[in-house]
């Protein structure tokens, strides 16, 4: 019995071509735009992660507003004093310094940043302890003239570990690539925080004359751009970026809490967005999905005129739609996802090219768009039979002949 | 076996208007006994052949099969009943497209709840005694319109069951396959079930137990 039921499956599957094929698409547009939103989802959620993981400090002023740290100069005595202060567990120093200052892209949510890190201090960030690194390794102290590359920037510019990457005339080696992280990093080159401070002053004129001219007094460990700044087991973060505040002057201090305000308050449009593309995606896919179902048994009213006539309940011929329903809009679930694992695959391998990515295909998303294709479809083939049987056998004969 | 009385039924016209198709039929069919119920196009032998069926609800009227009174039952009985009580011949056939000659016949087993195995033998040797059984696996499409007769034919007869229905069943059919009807729904009344046809042609029914003919919503004897 077991045996042939399979071939029966089929055969139904094959009855329901055009119902599948229509379900499917619906599904596959479904698919396709939620991919689109969850991947709005992950570059909002990531950089709210990333920005409550630390407390992100640079010197008061102007400077290179860059990244999340815009402000002046952090010197090395600032960066000591901050270190000092209760509730502070690490301080990072770091340069952040646009890729390329000269092009548009400066001006972008999605620039490219090279990030010097000084590796003899740990990576305070809570949430990035390490980067995930997918192919090669990350920095390690003493590392110089040495890059780990963000996977969108990798992939953009066609550079994996081993190849070798020209930074303001210097080369260096391309010793790891990170996992996509659908984020800011994404787009990064890190770099030692010594070959940074030399490419910061490779790409400025002013400080290249304030240096030369000895008018302040400045060594190599005074250029910063900020630092990342962790706290203790127990402390509040807002609370221990206040105190910093209070007791060190001349900082730009971003509590964690705001930042991550500021950012959802930067974002609002995308959240508002992805908002849109859900509801339109389950609108379409769920109309289409359902209307197609419903269709699908009103053709077939003459054969539930037959059945009934031959002596089948509303109760057998619910039962028997169901379990053809749920065969039929899974299978037409599952085309849908594969079709737009096909579609998405193939503009994010054009995309990829530009170093972007359109689609992140979550296991959520898919499990959710099967369950809610199955649902829905069961719901409108129960809808049409519950119709279907209102009729009597004579009049469904009738109607479908 | 079968025995209708007062049966009556009313349609709508698009205007509202009523339309009474039977005005207070009576029928009584004995177990082993034909009846054919002839009368012209749009007389009503299709509407009194699915209230005798069950297919539709009558206006008024009562409806034995037996000692039991099918028309008093609610939707689920009625199913059971057809089931278990009614055999039926469609003139358009009537086979599910989707489902191969075989499976089509099994259809009238399985919402009787008979044995899987037992009725797909049965099953099985009906069709090769109509002559189809090399077609057991093809789609009525792939069916000619006599074969599809046979095997519907099969199906209305395969739980043996002690009322048949037969509407035009010859209609759609040469001669060569209206006589294997023909000659199935005598040896099935032969066998002791109570069977009824309504054609318009009165020739159908030559040599039959009882012929009467519908007029004006009402039987009389022909």
């Amino acid at each position: 019995m077991r045996a042939e039921a399979v071939p029966r499956v089929l055969r139904i599957l094959r009855g329901y071509a055009f119902t599948i094929a229509g379900i499917a698409i619906g599904v596959g547009g479904l698919v396709t735009l939620g991919a689109m939103s969850e991947r709005i989802v992950r570059f909002i959620e990531g950089g709210d992660r990333f920005v409550l993981g630390q407390i992100s400090v640079a010197g008061r002023g102007m400077g290179m507003g860059a990244g999340f740290t815009a402000g002046g100069l952090l010197p090395a005595a600032t960066v000591r004093a901050i270190a000092a202060v209760p509730g502070v567990t690490g301080v990072q120093p770091q340069v952040m310094l646009p890729l390329n200052p000269s092009t548009s892209q400066f001006l972008t949510l999605t620039q490219e940043l090279v990030l010097g890190l000084d590796l003899a201090v740990l990576m305070p960030n809570r949430h990035y302890r390490a980067l995930p690194v997918r192919a090669g390794r990350f920095l390690r102290a003493g590392d110089r003239r040495v890059a780990v590359l963000g996977a969108s920037l990798a992939a953009a510019r066609g550079l994996r570990a081993g190849s070798r990457l020209t930074l303001e005339g210097a080369s260096y080696e391309v010793v790891g690539v990170l996992e996509r992280m659908l984020t800011a990093p994404d787009r990064f080159v890190f770099v030692p925080i010594e070959d940074a401070r030399e490419q910061w002053v490779a790409k400025d004129q002013l400080l290249q004359t304030v240096l030369a001219s000895g008018a302040a007094a400045l060594t190599a460990a005074d250029l910063n751009t900020g630092a990342a700044v962790g706290w203790a087991e127990g402390e509040d973060p807002d609370a221990v970026a206040r105190r910093i505040r209070e007791r060190v002057p001349g900082l730009n201090v971003q509590l964690p809490s705001e930042l991550s305000r500021l950012l959802r308050s930067s974002t609002a449009f995308f959240s508002a967005l992805l908002v849109g593309i859900g509801a339109l995606a389950l609108l379409i896919g769920g109309l289409s999905l359902a209307n197609t179902m419903a269709a699908a048994v009103f053709e077939r009213i003459r054969d539930f005129g037959v059945k009934r006539a031959l002596g089948a309940t509303d109760l057998q011929l619910a039962r028997e739609v169901l379990a053809e329903s749920l065969a039929v809009t899974l299978a037409g679930g599952l085309g849908g996802v594969a079709l737009a694992l096909v579609l998405g695959g193939a503009i994010d391998g054009w995309a990829a090219r530009a170093g972007q990515e359109l689609f992140d295909f979550s296991p959520r998303l898919l499990a959710g768009a099967l369950v809610f294709s199955v649902l829905l479809g069961a719901a409108a083939a129960g809808y049409a039979t519950r119709r279907v049987v209102a009729l009597s056998p004579a009049e469904a004969i009738r109607r479908g002949a | 076996m079968l025995r209708a009385t007062g049966l009556a039924k009313s349609y709508r016209a698009p205007s509202g208007a009523p339309i009474r198709v039977l005005d207070g039929v009576d029928l009584a069919v004995r177990a082993g006994e034909l009846a054919a119920v002839t009368g012209a196009s749009g007389s009503g032998k299709s509407t009194l052949l699915n209230l005798l069926g069950l297919l539709e609800d009558a206006d008024g009227g009562e409806l034995w099969f037996g000692d039991e009174r099918v028309s008093a039952l609610g939707r689920a009985g009625k199913s059971r009943a057809r089931g278990r009580w009614v055999g039926f011949v469609f003139q358009a056939f009537l086979l599910v497209p989707s489902l191969t000659a075989l499976e089509n016949v099994l259809l009238a087993a399985r919402y009787a709840g008979r044995p899987a195995a037992e009725a797909r033998r049965r099953a099985l040797a009906l069709l090769e005694e109509l002559g189809v059984g090399d077609r057991r696996d093809h789609y009525p499409a792939q069916l000619s319109g006599g074969e599809q007769q046979r095997v519907a034919w099969c199906r209305a007869v395969l739980n043996e069951a002690p009322l048949l229905l037969a509407d035009e069943p010859t209609g759609n059919l040469d001669d060569a396959n209206g006589a294997v009807i023909l000659d199935g729904l005598r040896r099935r009344a032969h066998a002791g079930a109570a069977v009824v046809v309504v054609s318009h042609h009165p020739e159908v029914a030559a040599g039959w137990g009882a012929v009467y003919r519908l007029r004006e919503g009402r039987l009389e004897a022909a």
